[in-house]
């Protein structure tokens, strides 16, 4: 009996928290590999490294739970972050570029909502156009030029609030409010549900268009804030910047268990695969792994996070269909 | 049935506006197409804006900016659209020289004037170019590192793309003309940054908690050395850090005049579209047949930055 119970609380903890116990076990492993690792200064910078990328990673999450994607967040990132610097330029002030930065991300995001739940153009679709939108705009108000010298501009990516990196501040707080979304409020629950089964969303009550576009309102104004970040961290306005980043932002949900399916997928588990992959990447620049293998390990996690959870899928479906048998047997 | 009639009359309108401007520009001028590389590349578009500023001064050319996003379909499609859209001249910046040989070849049998530029497509008859020498570039910086890398000393290198011509030629300078003559160096770290200065901060970042001893970076660009020192920046144990990239944009410039940066090689987008325009002008006025020709390759150290600064400043680009 205690057997028994042991065997499925062992069950529960490996579906719900494996992807803790690979984090877990990587961080083990790594600290092991290079004493370097496990220094303040090496955490603090993986966790700054990662910042952007798992900020726009909760965005993705956020979607993809609802059943959509976003593959313009790097380009809007990029757009996002140029204008903020340039307002910062023209005024000196750190208020209205952030403002401006945040507001431009959620425009581009509206527009993407708008696309998606009026016009009915499938999310892939739409947010690829909005990639090369928002890029070229990009490239087009800088005339493809980097923005240079920008003075007090690099405090938030380069400044600290108690010794705390400002990004790491960032990052745990939208953190967060991403897990406090998703887990205790209704606009979390109906996000599961419209990515659960979108018509019967509709048929319980919920308002999906109205949900689509808060959803798309959040990435927003994170991938404004992830701009403004980025331009910050690397000192100047790069509109060619954050190429791919949304792929970045997408490996680290899925790692961390989000489906592309819809329906499944937590803020946790987000943070977790953004550090998996970062903690993979710090160990193997510190212990001088070659640039095309490092390739090689970063597509060989993505294709067995994906696996994993198509196979966990199957298993969950199939114990379903046992339990309900068990339960209708006389 | 009213939004499809709409429909079809703004499509009529747009058709008939193209081919309007399209007869209107061509008119008594000699019609250019320069197909850049990708104008998301800070180079390749500093690079087009510069010729279409020197463009401008020649008032019997008309010259049309496309961009190939990076992408070799993109590019090769854009040089067989120039093509049947009968260009007297096709300037070509190749994103990857092997993959545009077959059509800038196109260009060439179709009777048109094709010039490549930066990186250049050797060994084409009948088709001119102009361009850096990338191995040069690296090499008045190795020239420099030779006599200022202490002995012993440990550096970490950042890469270009893989198979681009400029990065590999300059890695390959780098190798031969230091790397060969100074067997006490050793690389401690060595990675791709893409060009790209976030790249660059990170692996440099990790680099510095691996190391306790960088002497110096061998950057293959400018944009990935600026990120390498944008990470020891105020960081007194790397005060003689010594840096070395290619291509003398304004923040490189910036960085050797704060003492920063050791020294870059100035890779002229200006140069290269005044020589580029010039050649295009003999081809097309037929004063000349072929041409291949270089930019100079000028090392910018503290001793002579000034003169730099004032020439980017000029040309407004600080």
């Amino acid at each position: 009996m205690t057997q028994l119970k042991m065997g499925e609380m062992w069950a529960v903890v490996k579906e719900k928290y494996s992807i803790f116990l690979v984090l877990l076990t990587l961080f083990f492993v790594c600290s092991l590999t290079n004493p370097n690792f496990l220094s303040i200064n090496n955490l603090s910078n993986i966790s700054r490294q990662l910042s952007v990328t798992t900020i726009l990673a909760f965005g993705e999450t956020i979607l993809i739970i609802s059943g959509m994607i976003d593959l313009s967040a790097g380009s809007v990132l990029a757009l996002s972050g140029v204008l903020a610097v340039s307002a910062f330029k023209a005024t000196g002030s750190l208020t209205l570029a952030f403002t401006v930065g945040v507001v431009t991300g959620v425009v581009c995001s509206l527009i993407n909502a708008l696309m998606i739940t009026d016009l009915r153009v499938p999310p892939f679709i739409a947010t690829l156009a909005m990639q090369t939108m928002a890029r070229g705009a990009a490239l087009l108000y800088t005339k493809g030029q980097n923005i240079l010298q920008l003075g007090r501009f690099v405090i938030f990516g380069q400044g600290s609030i108690q010794g705390l990196p400002i990004p790491i501040v960032f990052l745990a707080v939208i953190f967060a409010v991403t897990w406090y979304v998703l887990r205790h409020t209704r606009f979390g629950r109906s996000l599961y549900a419209i990515g659960g089964n979108e018509e019967a969303a509709v048929a319980s009550g919920i308002n999906v268009r109205l949900v689509k576009y808060k959803a798309f309102l959040f990435n927003g104004v994170l991938v404004g804030i992830a701009g403004v970040l980025f331009m910050s961290r690397v000192n100047a306005g790069l509109p060619n910047g954050a190429i791919n980043f949304e792929f970045q932002a997408l490996t680290a949900a899925i790692i961390g268990g989000t489906s592309f399916s819809g329906g499944i997928g937590t803020a946790a588990g987000t943070l977790a695969g953004a550090f998996i992959v970062g903690f993979l990447d710090n160990i193997m620049n510190l212990t001088g792994v070659d640039s095309y293998v490092q390739q090689i390990v970063r597509g060989a996690i993505i294709a067995l996070a994906v696996i994993y959870d198509i196979w966990a899928k199957v298993r969950r479906r199939t114990r379903r269909t046992l339990g309900a048998s068990k339960g209708q047997a006389p | 049935m009213i939004s499809k009639k709409l429909a079809l009359v703004v499509t009529l309108v747009l058709l008939v506006s193209f081919f309007v401007c399209g007869s209107a520009a061509a008119a008594d001028k000699f019609r250019i197409a320069y197909v850049a590389r990708a104008q998301a590349d800070s180079f390749a578009a500093w690079l087009a804006n510069a010729v279409k500023a020197e463009a401008a001064k020649y008032p019997d050319v008309t010259l049309d900016v496309f961009d190939g996003e990076a992408n070799d379909e993109k590019e090769n499609a854009m040089i067989e659209n120039a093509i049947t859209n009968k260009y007297d001249c096709i300037i070509v910046q190749p994103n990857n020289g092997e993959a545009q040989r077959p059509y800038v070849e196109k260009v060439v049998e179709a009777g048109i004037i094709a010039i490549t530029t930066n990186a250049r497509i050797s060994g084409i008859a009948g088709s001119s170019t102009v361009d850096a020498d990338p191995y040069m570039q690296a090499k008045v910086n190795c020239g420099l590192a030779v006599s200022q890398v202490p002995q012993n000393a440990k550096v970490v290198v950042l890469n270009g793309p893989p198979g681009n011509f400029h990065a590999d030629e300059r890695r390959r300078a780098w190798g031969r003309e230091f790397f060969e003559k100074r067997p006490d160096v050793t690389i401690v770290g060595e990675q791709i940054a893409n060009w790209n200065k976030d790249e660059a901060m990170k692996f440099m970042e990790d680099w510095v908690q691996s190391n306790s001893v960088i002497d110096a970076v061998v950057s293959m660009n400018d944009n990935m050395c600026a990120g390498a020192l944008e990470v020891v920046k105020g960081n007194p144990k790397f005060d003689k850090l010594l840096a070395y990239g290619v291509d003398g944009t304004a923040e490189a410039v910036l960085l050797i005049q704060e003492g920063r940066m050791t020294a870059t090689c100035m890779q002229s987008a200006y140069d290269l579209a005044e020589l580029l325009m010039s050649t295009a002008n003999k081809l097309l006025t037929k004063q000349e047949k072929q041409i291949d020709t270089d930019i100079g390759n000028p090392l910018i150290t503290k001793d002579n930055v000034e003169k730099f600064v004032e020439i980017l400043k000029a040309a407004g680009a600080l």
